[in-house]
């Protein structure tokens, strides 16, 4: 039994990458399967604040793959999932600190310790730390925002995925592609003020296996350090449980890519 | 494994062109060579870090030495090439090669002929007064991420198939032949051809055809999109794309010095 690894990346900064590699982890965590979620962006960690669990970082990921700590120091037990763990990145370092064979130890580390899903958080760029990322993954969800530059990096990193990735290399199945279209907001796509859902497709090539609409819970789930998806009330939230089961196979429809109808009260008062 | 069953399915072997590097050395100076070399390898490093290439001794007046070529080799290692062979060359390079343990690589046209024409023969010695190791003609345009794919063993001179979409900063280009791309060509990638090319799909990126200058290279796009378009050095970009081609299927031909593209 190996684990299935998922690299949440996007080439571009600051389109919900961490967001969502911390509300995949713990939807995959709820879903009742054994978890890690490794922060990649050493030197700006930013996963275990989302995670909710940065006063509880001793080891770090840097630590494991130089050897001066065991995975299970290392791993960081979600407070609120008993089968979800973090691996902080290292604040201090850089990402030269992380190298292939040390990414390797520790990714094969998991699958021995009976891990279903590691999921990777890679940093921006298609630097080292996002090449490291992404290397080893079976599965990537490519996060991109319905704007036209995070689109052209999106379309960058698919084409690196397909070409600068472990089973690329070997010439295995390629690693299956997942497109996350996050900050998804229906009333600017039909003013033309964002790119449709159909837009992106259309550009990339590939269907979207999720669609977070944007909403103010994403930025209080963060800032109080709780994943979105734990928050059931919120859309984000919804979406994100939709975008996991798909990944787990499930077939759902879109929800929230339509511009809500307002009821009665709500034009009165505003909504 | 039944290793009574049939083994002739087990491989096919045959002669292909694969793309090697042409180290064509024209001073014996492994530190000029070294320094040129690794200049080379960081501008481009995704097409020569690794690189296979092929020691061209031909050029220089006498063969060096077996230390002077150790040295040579050593240079294009520390570089961060890895030399595979010698180049094909006189009874002496042969006897050579056999005392290096390295096998001598027959000659490959694109290799040993310079785009600008000039000496071409590989036992022809050319002036020896320039210092820098010359490329290869493959390596002519700028490639930084290359699709290498090899072309079909045995065919002759058959179209290169892309199958699928070409990312942004991907580039392929197809030596001396038509290039076929059955799928979209993204923003800021870049698809070239010696020949004709052929996109089947959205071209939002660069298509380059007849790129060594052959003016007859046309240009089809099933959806037209394009940056830019350019035949034989002839290029037209597109700050605004005209509403008349805008997703239409067009082709694209040179009329004199005249980029003309039309609806089909």
């Amino acid at each position: 039994m190996t684990a299935e690894i998922i690299v949440v990346t996007s080439g571009k900064g600051g389109v919900g990458k961490t967001t969502t590699s911390a509300s995949l982890a713990t939807g995959l965590a709820m879903a009742g399967k054994k978890v890690a979620v490794i922060d990649f962006d050493v030197g700006l960690r930013n996963l275990d604040l989302i995670m909710g669990c940065e006063r509880r970082v001793v080891y770090d990921f840097v630590n494991v793959v130089h050897g001066e700590a065991t995975l299970k120091q290392s791993l960081i037990k979600d407070k609120r999932h008993e089968n979800l763990f973090v691996l902080a990145a290292s604040q201090t370092r850089d990402k030269d600190a992380l190298t292939q064979e040390g990414v390797e130890k520790v990714l094969d580390g998991l699958s021995e310790d009976g891990f279903d899903y590691v999921v990777c958080d890679s940093p921006a760029g298609i630097e080292k730390g996002a090449h490291l990322a992404m290397y080893f993954a079976d599965h990537a969800v490519v996060v991109v925002n319905p704007e036209v530059s995070s689109v052209r990096d999106s379309d960058r990193i698919l084409g690196l995925l397909a070409s600068k990735t472990r089973r690329a290399e070997r010439g295995e199945k390629p690693i299956t592609q997942h497109l996350l279209l996050t900050r998804y907001n229906p009333a600017r796509v039909a003013i033309g003020e964002m790119l449709s859902v159909k837009d992106v497709e259309e550009i990339l090539g590939i269907s979207v296996v999720g669609v977070i609409p944007e909403s103010e819970n994403v930025l209080t789930a963060s800032n109080n350090g709780i994943p979105v998806i734990v928050d059931a009330n919120s859309l984000a939230g919804q979406a994100y449980s939709d975008t996991v089961a798909r990944i787990l196979g499930e077939e759902r429809p879109l929800r929230f890519i339509d511009v809500p109808k307002k009821g009665f009260l709500q034009r009165v008062f505003g909504g | 494994m039944n290793a009574k069953a049939e083994t002739a399915d087990a491989c096919d072997l045959r002669f292909g062109q694969v793309g090697i590097a042409c180290v064509r050395v024209r001073r014996v100076d492994a530190a000029a060579l070294c320094d040129e070399l690794e200049r080379r390898v960081r501008a481009a490093p995704a097409m020569f870090a690794r690189a296979a290439v092929v020691l061209d001794l031909s050029h220089l007046l006498n063969l060096p030495d077996d230390g002077a070529v150790d040295a040579l080799l050593e240079a294009v290692r520390s570089a961060g090439m890895l030399p595979v062979g010698l180049a094909y060359g006189t009874s002496e390079t042969e006897a050579l090669a056999k005392r290096m343990g390295l096998p001598l690589i027959a000659k490959f046209r694109a290799a040993y002929e310079p785009v600008a024409g000039g000496s071409s023969a590989a036992d022809e010695p050319a002036p020896s007064g320039k210092a820098k190791a010359r490329e290869p003609a493959s390596a002519e345009p700028d490639l930084r991420e290359p699709i290498l794919s090899a072309p079909v063993p045995g065919s002759s001179i058959g179209a290169q198939h892309h199958l699928g979409a070409v990312r942004s900063g991907q580039q392929i280009y197809a030596r001396d032949r038509d290039l076929i791309v059955t799928g979209a060509v993204a923003n800021g990638a870049e698809v070239i051809a010696d020949g004709n090319i052929h996109i089947y799909g959205g071209l939002r990126g660069r298509a380059m055809a007849g790129a060594q200058g052959d003016e007859k290279a046309r240009i089809y796009v099933s959806d037209f999109r394009a940056e830019l378009v350019a035949i034989a050095g002839q290029y037209r970009v597109f700050e605004q794309i005209p509403d008349d081609l805008e997703g239409q299927s067009v082709q694209c031909w040179l009329d004199g010095e005249k980029l003309l593209i039309a609806k089909l």
